[in-house]
């Protein structure tokens, strides 16, 4: 069974000209088949840097990364995923059906097939209203929409999604845990970030808090969280124990 | 193939719906029917006149449009966000390159074809004659001579931003344009010099020369000492394609392990 993320010992070094700053140090973790992962963790403790290392995007320091058993850095292990960026921005001069179309292609569909797919995505994301508008002039949770909807054109078998509800709305919000809970009815794996810990409270088999580039939790959210505490609650203590370590305190 | 025409059609979408070509366009018909309409020295009445501003306007434009829209594709990738969601697809980093070499060329190709019909329709309203197998001739190498600007745009592109590629872009490509024809003339007035500088500037730059008819097209040689044969096209042309394959080996190089964060590259 090929196991959808695999990390081993990631390092990832980001060099300037004068300072050195150790964005992941050595964390190690795994996502198996049909789960759902939430990745929480404060502003910079390295979630966006972990997905681009899974993506290509940045090359590890040190360490592996590994889609379905293929090095990341092969287009191959890219063909089973989907992916959606934090704060998504995309071809504007296109419409909504037209940037389905052109990611679709990417993955070398076409005709009626890609068509139909197109048409199912938008109706999933509500945005068949909104479809031959110029991405220009959709609003920052339509751009959320369409931006998911071309990370599903695939069908992916994993799904990574960096900050999926960031500045949607109450009713985006729900409509994104909405399109989670499909996912995972279908048998999907989904990897996301996210600083609405009650979002991922809600949805996820397991989460894993990342703070100062180390792994500092993992594990279901009914086992790590002490009885009668939110997510919220021991995400906060995790993260001043993490600080009160890092300053000697 | 597929994604790399899915690329291509990306850019071709992007330039039919900005505005910066029918700028060019309208930039070039103004001046022309303006050159029409006024007579300096007299030459007014002259349908050659006409023909050489001309085809220096269609020129001038048509390096524009491919330093602009070559230099601009990797960089606002970056800039705007939108390389992540595309290569997170199974799209091999050369395949990008070709694709946005192709839209870039073929478009800006495309849109220089419209200039010389433009020339053209002014040039015989002006009662001009024209040798057409010399203009297919001219054409076809101002087109080969296009996808070279264009893939040594994609290459500086790979490293700089949009900004930057052009500002080099330019000066390379003018530089080339002005300097490398004229370098065996340093070398010849002052052979006593060390010369090795300019020799290697001399077979290090592509040699736009090659590919500029205007003064057969313009002056009608064609006439007096008979057309260019179409083996020393053809020369040219294979040479064209082979300063593009390097300029997009190099791009591929500067590209291939490039490493990207929030903001723009590292």
């Amino acid at each position: 069974m090929q196991v959808p993320i695999e990390v081993r010992d990631l390092e990832v070094c980001i060099r300037s000209r004068r300072s050195v700053v150790h964005a992941l140090q050595g964390i190690s973790l795994e996502v198996g088949e049909k789960q759902v992962v939430g990745f929480i963790g404060p502003n910079g403790a390295g979630k966006t840097t972990t997905v681009h290392v899974l993506l290509g995007f940045t090359e590890a320091t040190s360490g592996s990364a590994k889609l379905f058993g293929e090095d990341v850095r092969h287009s191959i292990a890219r063909r089973r995923i989907g992916y959606l960026p934090e704060l998504p921005q995309t071809y504007n001069f296109l419409t909504g059906r037209e940037l389905l179309h052109m990611a679709g292609r990417l993955f070398d569909m076409k005709g009626a097939v890609l068509k139909d797919r197109a048409a199912e995505l938008l109706e999933l994301v509500s945005m068949t209203y909104a479809a031959d508008r110029k991405i220009a002039t959709y609003s920052r949770g339509m751009m959320q929409r369409i931006g998911l909807a071309q990370a599903l054109v695939n069908d992916p078998d994993l799904v990574i999604l960096d900050e999926p509800t960031g500045g949607l709305d109450p009713l985006g919000r729900l409509d994104v845990r909405n399109i989670i809970a499909t996912l995972r009815e279908r048998g999907k794996t989904v990897f996301f970030s996210s600083h609405e810990l009650s979002e991922v409270e809600r949805v996820c088999d397991q989460v894993i808090i990342l703070v100062a580039g180390q792994i500092v939790a993992k594990g279901p959210v009914a086992e790590l969280v002490p009885a009668g505490e939110s997510l919220e609650q021991f995400f906060i203590d995790s993260v001043r124990k993490m600080q009160n370590r890092e300053v000697g305190v | 193939m597929n994604r790399i025409l899915t690329i291509a059609n990306i850019v071709w979408v992007d330039l039919l719906r900005r505005k910066d070509v029918y700028v060019l366009l309208i930039l070039l018909g103004v001046m022309l029917f303006g050159l029409l309409s006024i007579n300096i020295f007299g030459l007014g009445g002259a349908a050659r006149y006409v023909l050489d501003v001309g085809l220096l306007l269609t020129w001038i434009c048509s390096i524009i449009l491919a330093v602009t829209m070559a230099g601009r594709q990797l960089p606002t990738e970056e800039s705007r966000g939108t390389i992540y969601p595309l290569l997170a697809k199974p799209i091999r980093r050369w395949e990008l390159l070709v694709g946005k070499w192709l839209g870039a060329w073929s478009s800006v190709a495309a849109s220089t074809v419209v200039f010389y019909v433009l020339l053209l329709v002014v040039y015989r309203a002006r009662g001009g004659v024209i040798d057409y197998n010399t203009l297919v001739q001219a054409i076809l190498l101002h087109l080969a001579a296009l996808g070279m600007v264009c893939a040594l745009l994609l290459a500086i592109s790979t490293r700089l931003t949009y900004g930057a590629a052009a500002t080099v872009g330019f000066v390379l490509v003018v530089g080339s344009f002005l300097l490398v024809p004229r370098i065996p003339w340093f070398i010849a007035a002052d052979p006593g010099a060390n010369t090795i500088g300019l020799r290697i500037l001399y077979y290090l730059l592509p040699h736009f020369e090659l590919f500029d008819m205007r003064q057969r097209l313009v002056h009608q040689w064609s006439d007096i000492s008979g057309a260019v044969s179409w083996g020393i096209i053809a020369i040219i042309l294979v040479y064209g394609m082979v300063m593009t394959a390097i300029f997009l080996l190099l791009a591929w190089l500067g590209y291939r392990t490039k490493h990207f964060k929030r903001g723009g590259a590292v």
